[in-house]
């Protein structure tokens, strides 16, 4: 792996004409301000944005997809219908596609009748970023969310259908109905096996939360762009960027897979 | 400067309902106090300084303008690729970017009088493509020409050097990299770039011709149909051209680089 890495550096030294020059990186991750000490530059602005984006993407993409999925497995077929044509749609069209015709149809849609310039003064501005730019924000994460709850109520839908069929029969044996059925005996079950891929599909929507950048939300990927631009340091920023990005979602993943463990454990004895 | 032809946005432009078409922008624009100007980041046109601040000819022109209406100046970034569709929504008050008029971006949106002329010109490789002075020495099936996709220069180099193959790039720094690597043979962009690629790496790239290859005029780009604001801007640009200020920035931004550490080293 070292070895694989140091013949690319190699090469790359060889084939590619660039002074590389990593000193001005550091300064647009974090900066000295005269009058208020050391604060957040660039980078480090567009990975709060990044961070917020993907903690509500997930939030509202888990509230949709769970409608999602209990349309999808509902026993009425206009529901099961309207789910299934919303899952296809979503996952078989360009997320590229969906961010630019999300924002600008129906975004510019939803926005009018939420109270943008209220929820900008009551909400506090770590968890919303720029208040001028909520707006932008929120219509964005609408879209992202609207994205992630086709893979989020697949996953909400496998879980609960991997529950063995014994299961649920021998839940209308003892005379459950349908929702305490799936409230007792199934979702115990099936959320702790929803667990480890919804962890996955959090990782790959902070991953996926740089598309919003072409329209304009200040993430990270954007402020990279800006950086890079701007800086000349073309390769060096994006190199960085990338780190963060890395460093992020490892984190993520070795958060999760701790409490993943636990998980696992409680099931084994069952099988 | 720019020439995207803005697909994406150009294609569900109709369907954006236009915001405010009634009242003119220049009302909004007072009554609320600020000066939205979208703008994208482009070096030396917009672009970010150390200390994340934004920064550049465009800068000045909006903050003054702002100044001038008594209002404070507010700049939107924005991506490049949707940033018609963003005015047209509202997301902002008008494209005060740099933004060259042509035909195609007028169905769209109104522009104002020019405030700045800039050009495409090319610098090219004295490894690959040695001692050229004209244009029509770059006009080879076996030559590689490097752009950035969407920008003016792309139809000037097919246009000009029809045989060369064009390779389009999502940024010029991309483009100028492959340049240096000696995978192209010249570079077009919007002038003051190719001349300062070349006093960057004296070694490596000359310019060939002199003269731009072709002339653009950068225009305030606001919504359709708004006379009022037309005029108002006209008037700020006819004023700010008689009194020296716009020619005066220009030559700060353009002409030199002494702004150049406020962004590097």
């Amino acid at each position: 792996m070292l070895g694989a890495i140091a013949f690319v550096a190699l090469r790359v030294e060889t084939v590619l004409v660039y002074r590389w020059n990593w000193a001005p990186i550091p300064n647009y991750l974090i900066r000295w301000d005269a009058a208020r000490g050391l604060v957040p530059n660039l980078l480090l602005q567009g990975l709060a944005t990044t961070l917020r984006l993907s903690l509500w993407g997930m939030a509202l993409a888990a509230l949709l997809g769970a409608i999602v999925a209990v349309a999808r497995i509902s026993p009425l077929l206009f529901l099961r219908l309207c789910g299934r044509a919303y899952i296809e749609l979503m996952r078989n069209t360009p997320p590229l596609v969906l961010i630019f015709v999300g924002y600008f149809f129906v975004a510019s849609q939803v926005m009018p009748f939420l109270p943008i310039d209220t929820l900008a003064k009551i909400l506090p501005e770590a968890l919303i970023g720029d208040p001028r730019l909520l707006r932008n924000f929120l219509s964005a994460l609408l879209v992202l969310a609207m994205f992630e709850a086709a893979y989020v109520a697949e996953i909400l839908r496998a879980g609960i259908e991997s529950i063995e069929r014994g299961q649920w029969d021998a839940g209308l044996a003892l005379g459950l109905t349908r929702w305490g059925l799936l409230r007792r005996v199934i979702l115990p079950q099936a959320i702790s096996r929803m667990i480890p891929p919804l962890c996955g599909q959090f990782i790959s929507l902070v991953k996926d939360s740089s598309i919003v950048s072409l329209v304009s939300v200040q993430d990270l990927t954007f402020m990279a762009n800006e950086v890079a631009v701007s800086s000349q340091r073309v390769f060096e920023t994006w190199l960085a960027t990338a780190a963060i990005y890395f460093a992020v979602c490892f984190t993520l993943s070795r958060l999760f897979a701790r409490f993943e463990k636990p998980q696992a454990a409680r099931l084994m004895p069952r099988r | 400067m720019r020439r995207r032809t803005l697909l994406t946005g150009l294609a569900i432009l109709p369907l954006i309902p236009p915001a405010n078409a009634a009242t003119s922008v220049i009302d909004d624009i007072k009554s609320r106090g600020t000066l939205r100007a979208g703008l994208a980041t482009f070096v030396p046109w917009a672009m970010r300084d150390k200390q994340g601040n934004l920064i550049g000819y465009e800068l000045d022109v909006a903050k003054r303008l702002a100044g001038d209406l008594g209002v404070k100046h507010d700049p939107v970034p924005t991506a490049w690729d949707g940033i018609i569709p963003a005015l047209l929504s509202g997301s902002f008050d008008l494209i005060i970017g740099g933004m060259t008029k042509t035909p195609a971006r007028t169905e769209s949106i109104d522009f104002t009088d020019a405030y700045s002329f800039s050009g495409v010109h090319m610098a090219a490789s004295k490894k690959t493509a040695p001692g050229l002075t004209t244009t029509a020495a770059f006009n080879r099936p076996d030559f590689t020409l490097v752009a950035r996709r969407g920008t003016n220069a792309v139809p000037t180099a097919q246009r000009m050097m029809p045989l060369a193959t064009l390779r389009q790039f999502d940024d010029d720094a991309q483009a100028l990299q492959e340049l240096l690597n000696g995978n192209a043979m010249a570079w077009l962009t919007s002038t003051p770039k190719p001349a300062f690629a070349v006093v960057d790496n004296p070694d490596t790239l000359y310019l060939p011709v002199e003269k731009v290859l072709v002339g653009q005029q950068d225009a305030i780009g606001l919504r359709k149909g708004d006379t009022k604001a037309l005029e108002v801007l006209n008037g700020w640009i006819a004023a700010r051209q008689h009194d020296g200020f716009l020619a005066e920035r220009f030559h700060y931004w353009f002409e030199g680089r002494t702004w150049l550490p406020l962004v590097q080293g």
